[in-house]
């Protein structure tokens, strides 16, 4: 099939299956805490409304920047499926991805001149200094595999096994990451109750749109991410269930965790990333 | 090992005497997103900053005054031009001598501000990015001491030992300490406290994409 045409099937499954994955999230969430809660569709639903929705631009934002910054976020999520599942490519071309992420998370929230933007810029800085040390756990699966690219990974595990069983502290540290990423998570302090919404609260209508897309398929990408590393190259089926037990663990632990205030948020991801990386180079080195 | 297998395959090489610059993805992905960054920084105007004021009902509007603006702009564009020569670079020295650069021209770039608290977490970051200087360039050192070569491509080669795992050690806390991550960031956060949205996303940018190349750099270095 044309490139192009698969690149195109890709993203838009990502986004109808991760805004599907972030609805039953949400219903997981709702009913442990004894809710009805909305249809698993309404994520779905909401990102489509906001496309119709009347724009409004702050007059203290910074622009171009308050405008392009949307785009960028919708940009690097796109350039991650075609890295992704499209290509297999490096795991390290993720991560810029992911570092690119979290400026945009960043700007978002200086560029519109809101307090509560603010806050969240500057929670997005500690947050950053703890999620890329988590992120950074992917070299011990380099010194494991002995390479980056996504398809070694794959054939690596095609022949050893599955990564989980040598690697498990990664694979803690990263659905840790992941965790971070879902909504109410405990970690996510950018987008705290007490700072409003966070980096999006100026943002309304179709900017609004554009990032809810870009969350889902944020969400389809890392659970994808996490699957192809720890598991191999899995069937269709298997890949649906896998991304369905993540949305729904990371809804339970969401549903019964507080929100850390952001020195105890970062404190505790980096404990983690330190244990997850000097754990696993000594199971590596004294153990397999 | 192979230099593709970190960064995806490689897509060309620029052999300027002992210093062989090459592209992979990776590298061409965080020079352009940079280059992106930076071009943006040079045409945006700064946001304005409302606070609410304590004891009456009015709003605190903070902006950035002209002369500031220019002073922090041409800092930002210096700092985003650096970052991106680290992205693409092909020699150890090379690297270090723009994460120093980017950390120098941090702190130029809140120097600038009228705030009290933000000069202060500028003036810490500061302390601890001078500090930071000695690991780095002495990380930098003992790998040249113990290997020879300070190119990409012939470190690639080398088969690693003790002292080129201790001054990959040193470089680590050097990169650390002068891009401000944990547990280096608690002043750095602080000075992003201050209007000029533009100037201080290069600050984030750059100390985030400076870390992956490090990453990238010191698992050729020691694989």
């Amino acid at each position: 099939m044309n490139l192009m045409a698969i690149i195109i099937i890709n993203v838009l499954i990502s986004f109808l299956f991760g805004s599907i994955l972030l609805g039953f999230h949400r219903k997981i969430m709702a009913r442990i805490q004894l809710r009805p809660g909305p249809p698993i569709i309404q994520y779905f639903l909401h990102s489509l409304k906001f496309f119709f929705k009347e724009t409004a631009f702050p007059k203290t934002a910074s622009m171009p920047f308050y405008l392009s910054i949307v785009c960028i976020l919708c940009g690097i999520w796109i350039a991650a499926i075609i890295i992704g599942p499209v290509l297999k490519g490096s795991l390290l071309l993720l991560f810029a991805i992911y570092a690119v992420y979290k400026i945009v998370e960043h700007n978002a929230g200086s560029s519109s001149g809101s307090p509560y933007g603010k806050m969240s810029c500057v929670r997005a800085v500690f947050s950053a200094s703890s999620e890329l040390p988590l992120f950074a756990v992917i070299a011990i699966i380099y010194l494991q595999v002995g390479s980056m690219n996504i398809s070694d990974i794959i054939n690596y595990q095609s022949i050893h096994g599955p990564l989980i069983l040598k690697l498990p502290l990664v694979a803690i540290v990263l659905f840790v990451l992941i965790l971070s990423k879902s909504p109410y998570s405990p970690f996510g302090i950018t987008k705290g109750k007490d700072i409003i919404s966070g980096y999006e609260t100026e943002h309304f209508g179709l900017m609004r749109g554009y990032i809810m897309l870009s969350d889902s398929i944020s969400w389809y990408m890392l659970s994808w991410m996490f699957l192809t590393i720890f598991f191999g190259n899995l069937s269709v089926l298997s890949y649906v269930v896998g991304m369905l037990v993540i949305a729904f663990l990371t809804g339970l632990i969401n549903a019964t965790t507080p929100i850390l205030n952001p020195n105890h948020s970062v404190m505790s991801q980096i404990s983690m990333a330190l244990i997850g990386l000097l754990g696993s180079l000594l199971l590596m080195f004294f153990v397999f | 090992m192979d230099l593709g297998s970190l960064g995806g395959d490689l897509m060309g090489i620029v052999p300027l005497g002992d210093i062989v610059l090459y592209l992979t993805p990776l590298h061409l992905f965080m020079f352009i997103a940079v280059l992106t960054f930076t071009f943006l920084i040079a045409i945006s105007r700064t946001e304005t900053q409302v606070e609410a004021s304590f004891g009456d009902l009015k709003d605190n509007e903070l902006k950035v005054g002209l002369a500031e603006f220019k002073a922090r702009r041409f800092l930002a564009i210096i700092c985003g031009i650096a970052t991106a020569g680290a992205m693409i670079t092909g020699d150890l020295f090379n690297f270090i001598l723009f994460v120093a650069l980017t950390g120098v021209v941090n702190v130029g770039i809140v120097s600038a501000v009228k705030q009290i608290d933000v000069l202060d977490a500028a003036f810490q970051y500061g302390l601890i990015a001078m500090m930071a200087s000695l690991p780095l360039f002495g990380g930098g050192a003992i790998i040249l001491a113990a290997t020879g070569t300070l190119s990409f491509f012939e470190l690639a080669k080398f088969t690693s030992n003790s002292m080129v795992l201790f001054g990959s050690t040193l470089l680590l806390i050097g990169v650390a300490g002068e891009t401000g991550i944990a547990p280096f960031f608690a002043t750095k956060a602080e000075m992003f406290r201050t209007p000029g949205s533009p100037f201080i996303l290069i600050i984030h940018l750059s100390s985030l994409f400076m870390i992956i190349r490090a990453i990238e750099i010191l698992l050729v270095i020691i694989t």
